[in-house]
């Protein structure tokens, strides 16, 4: 009866053995006189009273640290620090020398056209310091990047300058390198433009640079330039190194 | 139960070989992405630039001490650099062309005419320089009639020349060795003329060519030819009274010239025949006795008769304190670039040496150069004393007592720098410091930016609606209250100073109170109120105009605000960002800290770039 009661007011639902709960299954293949019979065993069996436990301490609260300082994005370089290194990366050049190696070919032309570019306040008409990029801040890093990597490849690998005298390019070139070969220079770079070793960059970054080196090395394979095109690729690889985020953000 | 333990065994020797095999490589400490970025971050703010190959590598070892690291480098001057850094961004101390500095008492302008041989000649003369010739007084010292040339102000000369006798050149000018030619200008016989070897002595001491040959462009210059008034040494001369009659209109000016000669002033007419100081632009105005000094040591050359010519090759840009770019500039844009150089200078200095900050503003020390040592010593007082004369003032005072600048350097000394001591019992560091005095030209606007930058305050106006008002008293007047109830008695520290200038207003000639009597006179006019018959800017607090700046500066020090303003900026700069009300209980610690330690930004750098919030803060994408 209570079965089908069961059954009836609950037609969608699975009865126990459908649903295959343990205890209650039990019960039910008993049926009523078993489980009466059963509750008794156990009833007569039980102690006449239950000693309390002990007692014992709570457990001690679990502490979850949460770190409620305000977060910010990485902050921009003061343009004093990118304009100190790219001075020290020119081989510690002074301003007016960096732009008097920095020009021909149209590479560079005066700091004048840059230095308000790059977000230096000018305090004699009131100009503040730019706190963020702008599309003209990044297309004038840019431009410096690429006169400072193209003349330093001049410089330190097309002029075969002694491995210490070198300022950029601080490794021994071989040509056409292979995966690690390329790697283990690029980690030069990658220290010296980002602050750390590639191993801890995201672990494509290294493919994805010696693509763009193969890139540009193949594109001015055969072609008469200044540049060798394995030199030419290492000038694209330090380019792309100087424009990178990190290398403007702190 | 066994499979379990042989599993972990397995797994913790697997991690000593891998710890060995990470200590084993080449001795590297296995350093995280957070350290080298927290190590680039340190470096860009405490060396000034991203680390080199050297440092990191430094970094990879094991026993690399980053704390000893920091210590190292929280004394160097990039370091110093970044923390100026904040506040000159703050103050903007350098001045464009919007403020001029040309005092005719201090240019002299050249004029070109013919020699006695026919070729053309430089001679130099001041405008307004002072001569006993009602032809030539107030003017160029040689006549239309002596050289074919008539002489507008500011402007080329017109005319057909004709050669100048050797008879009138004698007579009117003579032959000097100037100190920007010379530098032994003050020996008997100067023969240190300038070489390829100045460029290395003084750098950034490049006056233009034209300074430096005669007019066929050839011919090195030994000796300058000035008109004989404006080479006079005396340091005195006695007031000059010419008793010409006033020109009636229409009355064409004597002997060709283009304007009248000078009248005599009212100063003139009451003190005729007294000395008066030639460092003074009274002096300038009314002795015929007063020149520009020894090797025109009181006067800046300019390379042609118009208001501001060239004489200087000058970088407009120096953001590293290096030249990024020269150009010919005037002779005020050099006074200029020196009075921010010395703010400047006075800021690194009390950060290089760990002072305590307070003394920014309290301080009465500061170093100068070769520029400098010539400003105070020689050109301050030129824009002294205008209608002050009136009422006996022809000494100048200035906020920086001339005789505690040193006297060994000459004014091409670009390089040397001495200490000051003691500037006098007016100065208050950055306060009276003449770059501050004319950036910041007007009383209100002075005390404005001090509360802004060190106070970390604004004033906001609030939203009473402004109605016509005749108040002439600010602190009161609907609308303006507000803001000046605050403002005016802080504007009033600097009564004394004249605005857009250095020229202090003594105490003994000028009462806080006056001019009650004659208010349309030209002094009550200009240096009195006339609405308060008091100094101008007196009215809001009259115990604070013989305070002066120093009593601004212990106020300032002495607020309660001044040390979390400090905290504030320093580490809002160096995290960058805005602190936030869930930094106050970290703002709190480090303020404790940078008083506690005297007040000293070491201390307070410290603190903020060992801590998490600076180490980590940010880094929202990681």
């Amino acid at each position: 009866m209570k079965r089908e009661n069961y059954r009836q007011g609950a037609s969608d639902a699975k009865t126990p053995a459908e649903s295959g709960s343990g205890p209650i299954l039990f019960f039910w293949r008993l049926g009523v006189p078993g489980a009466l019979a059963v509750t008794l065993v156990f009833g007569c069996a039980a102690p006449a009273a239950l000693a309390p436990s002990a007692p014992a301490p709570l457990p001690p609260p679990m502490v979850a640290a949460i770190d409620t300082t305000p977060k910010e994005r990485r902050r921009m370089m003061p343009p004093e620090v990118y304009l100190r290194a790219y001075l020290g990366w020119f081989g510690g050049l002074a301003p007016l020398d960096v732009q008097a190696k920095a020009r021909g070919k149209n590479m560079f032309d005066s700091w004048d056209d840059y230095l308000a570019a790059l977000g230096l306040p000018d305090y004699k008409v009131d100009l503040p310091r730019q706190s963020q990029s702008n599309t003209l801040m990044i297309a004038t890093l840019g431009r410096l990047g690429e006169a400072l990597c193209v003349r330093a490849a001049e410089h330190d690998l097309h002029g075969k300058t002694p491995a210490a005298a070198r300022v950029v390019f601080a490794f021994q070139p071989v040509a056409a390198p292979d995966d690690a070969q390329f790697a283990e220079r690029f980690d030069v770079l990658h220290r010296l433009f980002l602050g750390y070793p590639v191993r801890l960059a995201p672990s494509d970054r290294a493919a994805h640079f010696f693509a763009l080196y193969r890139a540009v090395a193949a594109q001015h394979a055969g072609k008469k330039g200044p540049l060798t095109p394995d030199e030419t690729a290492w000038a694209a690889v330090c380019t792309a190194l100087v424009q990178h985020p990190e290398a403007e953000l702190y | 139960m066994p499979r379990v333990q042989i599993t972990v065994r397995r797994s913790i020797a697997a991690l000593c070989l891998l710890a060995l095999a990470a200590v084993a490589r080449d001795g590297a400490a296995d350093r995280e992405l957070a350290d080298y970025r927290y190590f680039r971050a340190l470096s860009v703010d405490l060396l000034g630039r991203p680390p080199t190959a050297g440092e990191l590598a430094a970094l990879d070892k094991p026993d690399f001490d980053l704390n000893a690291w920091i210590d190292t480098h929280l004394a160097g001057p990039a370091y110093a650099s970044r923390l100026a850094s904040i506040y000159l961004d703050a103050l903007r101390l350098e001045v464009g062309p919007s403020f001029q500095f040309v005092p005719n008492p201090l240019v002299l302008r050249r004029e070109t005419v013919l020699g006695p041989d026919g070729a053309p000649i430089y001679v130099y003369f001041r405008r307004g320089q002072r001569r006993v010739d009602p032809a030539t007084d107030g003017d160029f010292c040689l006549t239309h009639d002596e050289t074919g040339l008539s002489f507008p102000p500011n402007a080329p000369s017109l005319g057909f020349p004709i050669a100048v006798s050797q008879e009138v050149l004698d007579a009117k000018t003579t032959l000097v060795k100037p100190w920007w030619l010379y530098g032994d200008y003050r020996a008997a016989l100067p023969s240190d003329r300038i070489s390829k070897d100045w460029s290395t002595r003084f750098p950034s001491f490049v006056p233009v060519p034209q300074l430096l040959v005669e007019p066929d462009g050839k011919t090195p210059t030994t000796a300058v030819r000035v008109c004989k008034e404006e080479a006079q040494t005396a340091d005195t001369g006695n007031v000059y009274v010419s008793g010409r009659p006033a020109p009636k209109k229409g009355e064409p000016p004597p002997a060709g010239r283009l304007t009248q000669p000078p009248g005599d002033s009212g100063f003139a007419k009451a003190t005729k025949g007294r000395a008066v100081s030639c460092l003074s632009g009274t002096g300038f105005q009314s002795s015929v006795q007063c020149g520009c000094g020894i090797g025109l040591e009181r006067c800046m050359p300019a390379s042609g008769p118009q208001f501001e010519s060239a004489a200087f090759q000058l970088p407009t840009h120096t953001p590293l304190g290096l030249a990024f770019d020269a150009s010919p500039q005037p002779a005020s844009t050099w006074e200029k670039l020196w009075w921010s150089e010395e703010a400047k200078r006075f800021l690194l200095k009390i950060i290089v040496d760990d002072r305590d900050f307070r003394e920014v503003l309290t301080s009465r020390a500061t170093e100068v150069n070769g520029p400098l040592a010539q400003f105070y010593r020689f050109l301050a007082g030129a824009t002294c004393c205008g209608p002050a004369a009136d009422a006996g003032y022809a000494q100048p005072e200035g906020v920086v007592d001339p005789g505690a600048v040193p006297a060994a350097l000459v004014p091409e000394d670009t390089a040397t720098w001495l200490p000051i001591a003691d500037r006098g019992p007016h100065a208050a560091g950055i306060l009276t410091m003449p770059i501050f005095l004319v950036k910041y030209g007007s009383r209100r606007a002075r005390a404005h930016v001090l509360y802004n930058a060190f106070l970390c305050k604004d004033f906001v106006a609030d939203s009473v609606k402004l109605a016509p008002s005749d108040e002439p008293d600010l602190t009161k007047r609907a609308g303006c209250s507000a803001c000046h109830q605050t403002l005016e008695p802080m504007a009033a520290f600097f009564t004394r100073v004249a605005e857009s200038d250095w020229t202090w207003l003594p105490s003994q000639l000028f009462p806080a109170s006056g001019c009650a009597k004659a208010p349309s006179s030209g002094l009550c006019k200009q240096v009195y109120d006339p609405a308060f018959h008091m100094l101008r800017g007196a009215y809001a607090s009259p115990a604070h105009v013989e305070e002066g700046p120093p009593g601004l500066a212990k106020d300032i020090v002495d607020a309660p605000e001044f040390a979390p303003c400090v905290v504030e900026n320093v580490a809002q700069s160096l995290l960058g960002r805005q602190l936030e009300p869930e930094d106050d209980a970290w703002k709190t610690q480090l303020v404790k800290t940078f008083v506690d330690g005297g007040y000293r930004m070491r201390t307070l750098v410290r603190a903020i770039v060992t801590s998490p919030r600076y180490r980590a803060g940010n880094d929202v994408r990681r």
